[in-house]
């Protein structure tokens, strides 16, 4: 069955508050997959 | 003294430039070639086809950037390939021909000692019957001007929503069996739904999603497996529940065969051919090669030494099952196995195989997503090819040190699901590998899930913002531009 968004999750989304604390986990979050670094699969 | 000619000026062609020019003295020639005289940030152009950006906010025109930069610009296309010279020229070089001003149609041939082809997609409309932008009632966001199209009609259909109780429908998705670039589309549909409840008329639209995808959330990657609020969520429900939220329905393993005006022709996996009406539309047509011919010095058509559709790289190109494939057969340095001077990062290298499940219709008519390699894996690939061949110049032989499959590289993509300060939102995802590494996360549908994850919030769009104008601010070659990552 689908899973919903409630209303409890929804006004946490959309909240300005955690949101603006979430931009700087989800920039430094981000940053660490992308700058990880990168390289070959084969030896 | 060395000559580097990058063929295209898109995201992977100006990355490999700005960083061959930075890198390099000027003793070096550092020379693109683009039949466009704008560079454009294509991840905004979804805000240009809702009308919340203007296209002057995501290009900027080259020629003058080069000029100051001392990096030379032909606004010309190419025409062919000549990797060995010909009886009359001794060095290896492309046939261009102008496309603009006093050079409009003139021929010539540049030389070079190392070619970057990032020449991208062809945007193949012809592909499908009735596609071409802006006609049928269809459009499309893949360039600034057709997006630009998009948002005018877009608000055509909101102006009449909004003055009578005439209903309307709309599709987006996928306009083609083997079409990629679902991101996009994801994005736009997001976008629309939000202005239909910003104009009020969100209860006069029915929004449809067709793709060429088995399940939602297949984005050309296979899905994936992701962290979400602590738990582990299938993208197949992460954008269920997305669409849900939003009133989306959707119409899946879709082969788009047809646009007629206001109808779109489908063959679906079941073998079954339908149809589906709408008011206002945009799908993202097949990407195709460009079709370059390549000649030796004699003469004689090499075309297959450097192209399948895109061109030939270091990639295991061999025929084999979907269960036999692995992360080995995807290529590192982008490199040309019959020329070793010609390297073709982003779009423009052909892929050794799709990541999604290839899949048929009881018809026999394969339906599946072709991989995806925009935005981000393009901006990578780019700046390993420039640091390879700088390595070389400066080593005075071939020197392949940087490498970056597909297989070992993460990518993020911030899907904007709203614009606004307040009111917007963004679906984040980050995921590592792009291609799925089944043998060494086989219990995470080769995924490392510390590394691929989901969000869902206002955060979301601020960071996309963020990007917008991070990137523009990188391609303009700003002071410090360097340490923004690709």
């Amino acid at each position: 069955m689908t899973q919903r968004i409630s209303n409890a999750q929804r006004s946490k989304m959309q909240n300005p508050l955690i949101q603006f604390f979430k931009f700087f986990y989800l920039n430094i979050r981000i940053l660490k997959i992308v700058a990880g670094g990168h390289g070959g699969t084969r030896k | 003294m060395a000559k580097i000619v990058v063929l295209g000026a898109g995201i992977a062609g100006h990355t490999a430039a700005a960083h061959l020019r930075r890198k390099l003295s000027k003793d070096h020639e550092v020379l693109v070639v683009s039949p466009n005289r704008n560079y454009q940030w294509v991840p905004s152009n979804i805000w240009v086809g809702i009308g919340r950006m203007k296209s002057k906010e995501v290009i900027f025109p080259l020629e003058p950037l080069y000029k100051r930069k001392g990096i030379g610009y032909k606004q010309a296309k190419a025409i062919s390939f000549h990797p060995e010279g010909d009886s009359s020229e001794t060095k290896p070089y492309i046939l261009v021909e102008g496309v603009f001003g006093d050079n409009l149609g003139k021929q010539e041939k540049v030389t070079y000692d190392y070619l970057i082809n990032a020449t991208g997609p062809k945007l193949a409309f012809d592909m499908t019957e009735g596609l071409l932008p802006a006609t049928n009632k269809v459009y499309s966001v893949c360039t600034y001007d057709h997006a630009e199209h998009a948002s005018d009609a877009l608000h055509k259909l909101i102006d009449q929503l909004k003055k009578s109780d005439k209903k309307a429908k709309i599709l987006i998705g996928t306009g083609h069996a083997k079409a990629t670039c679902q991101g996009a589309a994801f994005e736009y549909i997001l976008n629309v739904e939000k202005e239909l409840q910003k104009f009020g008329v969100r209860d006069k639209a029915e929004i449809t999603w067709i793709s060429n995808e088995y399940e939602l959330g297949d984005f050309g990657m296979d899905g994936m497996l992701m962290e979400y609020n602590g738990f582990n969520m299938k993208s197949k429900d992460m954008v269920e529940m997305i669409f849900e939220d939003r009133g989306i329905k959707w119409i899946l393993g879709a082969g788009v065969t047809k646009v007629e005006d206001g109808v779109v022709h489908y063959e679906n996996l079941e073998g079954e051919y339908k149809t589906e009406s709408f008011d206002f539309g945009m799908l993202i047509p097949a990407f195709s090669g460009h079709g370059f011919q390549a000649y030796d010095k004699d003469g004689q058509n090499i075309t297959e030494k450097l192209f399948r559709g895109f061109m030939v790289v270091d990639a295991d190109y061999t025929p084999k099952p979907y269960e036999e494939w692995t992360v080995q057969d995807w290529p590192e340095t982008y490199q040309n196995p019959s020329y070793k001077n010609i390297f073709a990062p982003g779009i423009a290298f052909a892929p050794p195989h799709t990541i999604s499940k290839p899949r048929k219709s009881k018809n026999g008519t394969e339906i599946f997503p072709s991989p995806p390699r925009t935005g981000m894996p393009s901006g990578i690939t780019a700046k390993l090819v420039a640091d390879n061949i700088i390595d070389s110049i400066k080593a005075g032989k071939e020197s392949l040190h940087h490498k970056g499959s597909l297989g070992n590289m993460g990518a993020a993509c911030i899907a904007s699901a709203g614009y606004g300060m307040t009111q917007g939102s963004g679906v984040s995802i980050t995921t590592y590998p792009i291609v799925p590494d089944y043998k060494k996360y086989p219990n995470t549908g080769g995924r490392d899930i510390k590394k691929t994850f989901g969000d869902i919030g206002l955060a979301g769009h601020w960071v996309k913002l963020a990007l917008h104008y991070a990137f523009i601010y990188k391609a303009k070659m700003k002071p410090f531009w360097w340490l923004i990552p690709e």
